[in-house]
């Protein structure tokens, strides 16, 4: 009897949670499946120039397939989400092992170190886009009086991936470095005390005990930052644009432009839709993956 | 007796109608949507930087409150485009390039139709029939004026006097002329950049564009793409060695910030862009005493200069558009284009062009004299033909941009570049 009063009161209090949370979860709801829904009936139609013409159903769909510049642009997104992403785990973990260890440091060291990724990334892309300019910028201006040779940087069809890579490594390395300190000063203090105790030199401790505990921390920054990587746009929009020709024009940056530029936004809206199909694909990949590695 | 019967009605209907002219005219109260909200969409260059510096006169003019949304020029379009194509009413008045977006926005009716506000709700001084007909015509689509002109303006050439002088470089008077002055520049100075312009794919179309012109080439033959035809074959050819052989290292980034800082900042002989980039290349006045401006020479296609201007319009969905529409004449009256002047922004008006204050602030500096004469020349002979004259101008004007960069970065021969390009506009202008 006891029992089953005391169910009733927690069926009861489940159910004045579910409504007083209600109207949030409802809004949340909304604010995300409404836009979803919008763009995939938008997907579905055809625009012109003058605006929205007819249903074509899958036309948009087929079309990409045999666009060359979608394939293209999913070429370069990849091309800079795998070198970003290496690139950046592998100062991430470096600048967080420097931060874990120097306890020396100052605040004002440490603050300065994860600086740039506080930075709004249109102000890093205006920033980079000065100091980069072949002509006027300080970053040819420091090669020439080293005896080395200028380059063009972003203006490149061949260094310009390179360099839009480095920019985003430049930015986002202390955010990766900061997720991985909070793992490094998770791990059981134990571990290295054995270790230690074994005679086992630095970088063996770093490779057999460190790497394998951190991986699952390593798995969710690399989640976070396929995230933003595979819908790189701010750094390429604020520099190149897509260029030089098509050099540096990624899915996002295509899809935008054929959108707001060309105001086909029914072509658009598939472009867009695929390239979240392959962020999910990538987040539901990795944490798979993380399931497979967490102790 | 018929005859002077005639005479005297038709004398009292002449009297009647202005009469009804100057009682229109009369009525015409500043005041009259007091207290109302204007919401305005500006891109944020010179132009309305000088416009919105007098905002507080407007204010006071009227007691509307102008509400003012500015932006860089393509996320500028980029909300219109959103406000737009959910028929908001957001936006009361916005800027707008007829040359570029004209014709496709007043086929989605994006415009109000301000043809009968120019007749029925003005201003006794707005002086309409003052106004360039070339730019209103330019703005004129299937009867209906779709914006009024805030400006004019077209790509000239700045160069440094003492450079020219310095390797003994003329004047150029003919295209090849300036091919010529800037291998010689090249060739006594290789510190300084002979020339520069865009090279940007979406700036591009606006400098190449007179170049095709004046060496007598032409986007559209026969309702075909044309840029395989030997004249535009050669544009292109020219216009990409300029940039690929004289130009900047990363020319293909470059656009008018980055022409501008580097002219100003002494570093380029010749510098090919916007005539309203004048207030920003003399920014600092290291340029004032050592530049000329001309507008491009001629070419076998004689001088046929790129001439557009900026427009400001109401918008179609606007729910207060006679409010909307008293800011619009303020902005584009003579008072208005007069104070926008002499911060550089060309008038579209000859009154203005012509007005003593205007002038006296032009001989102030040789520099401004030319900068004037290059611009009557513009107003003259110009064409507003920027990328190509159909619906699709902006998706057109990748087309170009991809030619020229292929050219400029040797990635495509001449030929294969424009049978590239002539390729997907072909199709774009077949899918209408």
């Amino acid at each position: 009897m006891a029992e089953a009063a005391d169910t009733t009161a927690q069926d009861r209090q489940r159910q004045e949670l579910a409504a007083l949370s209600a109207p949030a979860v409802i809004f949340t709801v909304a604010m995300i499946a409404f836009p979803l829904v919008y763009t995939v009936w938008l997907s579905f139609q055809s625009f012109s120039a003058t605006g929205r013409e007819s249903v074509v159903g899958f036309a948009n769909y087929a079309r990409l397939i045999s666009d060359n510049e979608f394939w293209h642009g999913l070429w370069v997104t990849l091309v800079l989400y795998v070198s970003s992403l290496v690139l950046q785990l592998v100062f991430g973990v470096w600048l967080a092992l420097v931060l874990f260890h120097s306890r020396r440091l100052s605040g004002v060291v440490r603050s300065l170190f994860i600086s740039p990724f506080m930075m709004p990334p249109v102000v890093a892309g205006l920033m980079w886009l000065v100091i980069l300019d072949p002509s006027l910028g300080a970053a040819n201006y420091i090669l020439t009086s080293l005896g080395l040779p200028p380059s063009d940087w972003l203006a490149s069809p061949t260094f310009v991936i390179p360099t839009v890579a480095l920019i985003d490594t430049w930015q986002w390395t202390p955010y990766v470095a900061l997720i991985v300190l909070g793992g490094l000063q998770s791990l059981p203090p134990s571990v290295y005390e054995a270790a230690q105790i074994d005679g086992a030199s630095g970088f063996k401790t770093f490779r057999r005990i460190t790497l394998p505990l951190l991986l699952p921390t390593i798995v969710t920054a690399t989640i976070l930052r396929s995230v933003d990587l595979l819908r790189f746009f701010d750094i390429i929009y604020i520099t190149t644009q897509g260029g030089p020709g098509d050099a540096s024009n990624t899915l996002n940056i295509y899809g935008f432009r054929v959108g707001f530029e060309f105001f086909n936004i029914g072509y658009a809206s598939a472009l867009m839709l695929t390239l979240t199909a392959i962020v999910l694909g990538a987040v539901l990949a990795f944490n798979r993956l993380r399931g497979a590695v967490v102790w | 007796m018929r005859a002077r019967t005639f005479a005297a009605q038709f004398m009292l209907s002449v009297i009647a109608v202005g009469l009804a002219g100057s009682a229109r005219a009369a009525d015409f109260d500043w005041k009259k949507f007091q207290g109302k909200t204007v919401d305005f969409l500006a891109n944020s260059n010179p132009i309305s930087q000088a416009l919105l510096t007098h905002k507080a006169d407007f204010e006071k003019l009227t007691g509307i409150t102008l509400k003012v949304d500015t932006y860089q020029e393509q996320q500028m379009r980029q909300r219109l485009v959103t406000v737009m194509n959910a028929h908001s009413d957001e936006v009361d008045v916005f800027m707008t390039l007829p040359s570029r977006e004209g014709e496709q926005f007043a086929a989605a009716g994006w415009y109000a139709d301000l043809t009968p506000m120019t007749k029925n709700e003005v201003a006794p001084d707005y002086d309409y029939a003052g106004l360039s007909p070339a730019l209103l015509k330019a703005a004129t689509y299937n009867g209906k004026l779709t914006s009024m002109p805030m400006n004019i303006e077209g790509p000239v050439i700045y160069y440094r006097t003492d450079i020219f002088k310095k390797c003994g470089v003329d004047q150029p008077k003919t295209i090849a002329d300036v091919e010529a002055a800037a291998k010689k520049v090249k060739a006594c100075d290789p510190s300084i950049t002979p020339f520069v312009s865009r090279g940007l794919k979406p700036a591009l179309p606006y400098t190449f564009s007179n170049f095709l012109h004046n060496m007598g080439g032409s986007y559209m033959v026969g309702g075909k793409s044309a840029l395989c035809s030997p004249k535009d074959k050669a544009a292109l050819d020219t216009y990409s060695r300029l940039l690929r052989d004289y130009g900047p290292p990363g020319v293909v980034n470059y656009s008018f910030p980055q022409i501008s800082a580097l002219y100003r900042a002494g570093r380029a002989a010749m510098d090919f862009e916007a005539s309203n980039e004048l207030r920003t290349v003399m920014e600092g006045g290291a340029r004032l005493k050592d530049t000329a401006i001309i507008p491009l020479p001629a070419g076998d296609g004689g001088q046929v200069p790129t001439t557009i201007g900026w427009g400001i319009t109401v918008s179609a969905y606007s729910k207060q558009p006679d409010a909307a529409w008293y800011f619009v004449q303020w902005a584009t009256s003579p008072a208005v284009q007069k104070l926008m002047a002499v911060q550089g922004i060309a008038p579209p008006r000859s009154s203005v062009a012509n007005d003593p204050t205007y002038r006296k602030w032009i001989d102030e500096q040789p520099v401004r004299k030319e900068w004037q004469a290059a611009l009557d020349v513009l107003a003259a002979k110009g064409t507003s033909e920027v990328g190509y004259p159909i619906v699709a101008n902006p998706e057109s004007r990748e087309f170009i941009g991809q030619a020229v960069q292929n050219l400029i970065l040797k990635q495509k021969t001449v030929d294969q570049a424009c049978a590239e390009a002539d390729k997907g506009i072909d199709a774009l202008i077949s899918q209408k």
